[in-house]
């Protein structure tokens, strides 16, 4: 079985949201809700200010809190690592949007929760997920953690630091960002950060 | 400062109707259990009670399918064909079918009255804490606490003793009312100082409970003004028990689902 992960250097996004339009289009979000989006943050003062693009989703994470709290097995973690929602059992309670640390999920106007699947229908025909594919600037790549192969781990090496949103949470995020424009990584709060 | 391209879904996911979900859910459950106690103890007016913790019951799912966005797929019914043990909704869907038919075999009169009683004392309490462990299993959400294990279902039972002391003679079911409203009251007054003393999140939780520090004491005196009317005016009593504990639990529910990812992380 796979182990499927996405990295996002952060030093290569220019915050072009193609990404998140492809999502759009690969998907068909409804109207008003995103599986993928942009944070823009701006951190440290003048002079020393620096500019950090954050396309955010669902990190499908190890351990996804938002699986235990189901009361119908809807929301579920496959042998891949993908953490998925079956529509067709799912009630609409909302204890996943709850549970979730990173707000990834939202209620669908068809009547179930909804969230990004890393594509897992393109995964399923050797394909990337559409944001990686769509990427004009090669900031994202996707792959299996188990294969000593994959692009990934060239990736890992390379990197001058490795972050996960939320470590605190411990949910063992399989979205790593790499490269962050902050000295300090993903801090919680700008306040926090250094330029 | 921070602008989003696309938004993450940290609208409110919960709304009015849940609030009265959340009211109905404890009617629900406290009355049930009422009825079990007075059920084991051979009570006769057992039977008539058991019919309004049904009213409730029904009221309630009635309810929650009103309020389902999933409400014609009828998706529901996978409640009962999945055994999802960690989760609280699971348990509370369980906890409010077996109290559903417990009631009624107790409102008929048929078979082991007394063994049915026993029963619903347990699925009764299932019904009563299932709320406060929905909550508090969220990490996420730091005003959601480990407290609320114990407030709910306090809280819970104190809002079925409210409308009890209406209903039944005043001398029954005012001492209860008295006793819950002292715990209500008491875990209510711990509850900042659990959020202050928590997680990682627990400086942020405690300043999100400042900004409402003010219906907590609207809370609290009214919950104060029920114990110490329960044995004297136990009909304002009552009064004063309903709305300082739907208060308390309203702004708990309302104000912990809010995202704080979305503005501060």
């Amino acid at each position: 079985m796979a182990r499927y992960a996405m990295l996002i250097d952060l030093a290569a996004c220019v915050g072009c949201a193609a990404c998140a339009a492809a999502c759009v289009l690969e998907n068909e979000a409804p109207p008003g809700h995103n599986r993928l989006w942009i944070r823009q943050r701006e951190l440290g003062a003048f002079p020393d200010v620096t500019v950090e693009y954050r396309p955010e989703q669902c990190l499908h994470c190890e351990h996804p809190p938002c699986v235990p709290v189901c009361p119908t097995g809807a929301s579920h973690q496959t042998e891949d690592g993908l953490v998925l929602v079956r529509a067709e059992r799912c009630i609409a309670c909302a204890a996943c949007i709850a549970a979730c640390p990173y707000d990834a999920r939202f209620m669908n106007p068809a009547g179930y929760v909804d969230k990004c699947t890393f594509c897992e229908h393109r995964v399923a025909r050797g394909e990337d997920p559409a944001c990686v594919e769509t990427c004009p600037t090669g900031c994202r790549v996707f792959g299996d953690l188990d294969d000593p192969e994959s692009p990934l781990h060239a990736w890992l090496t390379e990197a001058k630091r490795v972050d996960v949103l939320r470590p605190e949470m411990g949910t063992a995020p399989k979205l790593l960002y790499l490269n962050t424009p902050s000295k300090r990584g993903l801090a919680n709060h700008e306040s926090e950060v250094e330029s | 400062m921070t602008t989003f391209y696309g938004l993450p879904g940290a609208e409110a996911f919960w709304h009015w109707t849940t609030l009265v979900h959340f009211l109905l859910v404890a009617l629900a459950g406290g009355t049930a259990f009422y009825t079990a106690v007075l059920g084991i103890r051979r009570s006769e007016s057992a039977r008539g009670l058991a019919w309004l913790a049904l009213a409730f019951i029904v009221l309630d799912l009635f309810m929650l399918w009103a309020e389902s966005p999933a409400r014609f797929r009828f998706s529901h019914v996978w409640l009962f064909l999945s055994f999802e043990p960690a989760s609280a909704i699971w348990w509370g869907a369980w906890g409010l079918a077996t109290s559903a038919l417990m009631l009624l075999l107790l409102a008929l009169g048929l078979g082991p009255a007394r063994f049915w009683a026993g029963v619903l004392a347990l699925s009764s309490a299932v019904v009563l804490a299932y709320p406060g462990y929905a909550l508090a299993a969220n990490a996420a959400r730091p005003l959601w606490d480990h407290l609320l294990l114990a407030f709910f279902p306090a809280s819970g039972l104190l809002l079925a003793l409210a409308v009890l002391v209406w209903l039944r003679p005043a001398e029954e079911a005012a001492p209860w009312l008295q006793v819950a409203a002292l715990a209500s009251l008491a875990l209510a007054a711990l509850y900042p100082v659990a959020l202050a003393s928590g997680g990682a999140d627990a400086r942020l939780a405690f300043a999100l409970w400042l900004r409402g520090w003010g219906w907590f004491l609207l809370g609290g005196l009214l919950l104060f003004l029920a114990a110490f009317l329960a044995r004297r005016v136990p009909a304002l009593a009552g009064v004063c028990a309903l709305a300082g504990a739907f208060v308390l639990r309203s702004w708990i529910v309302e104000q912990g689902q809010h995202s704080l990812f979305v503005h501060g992380f």
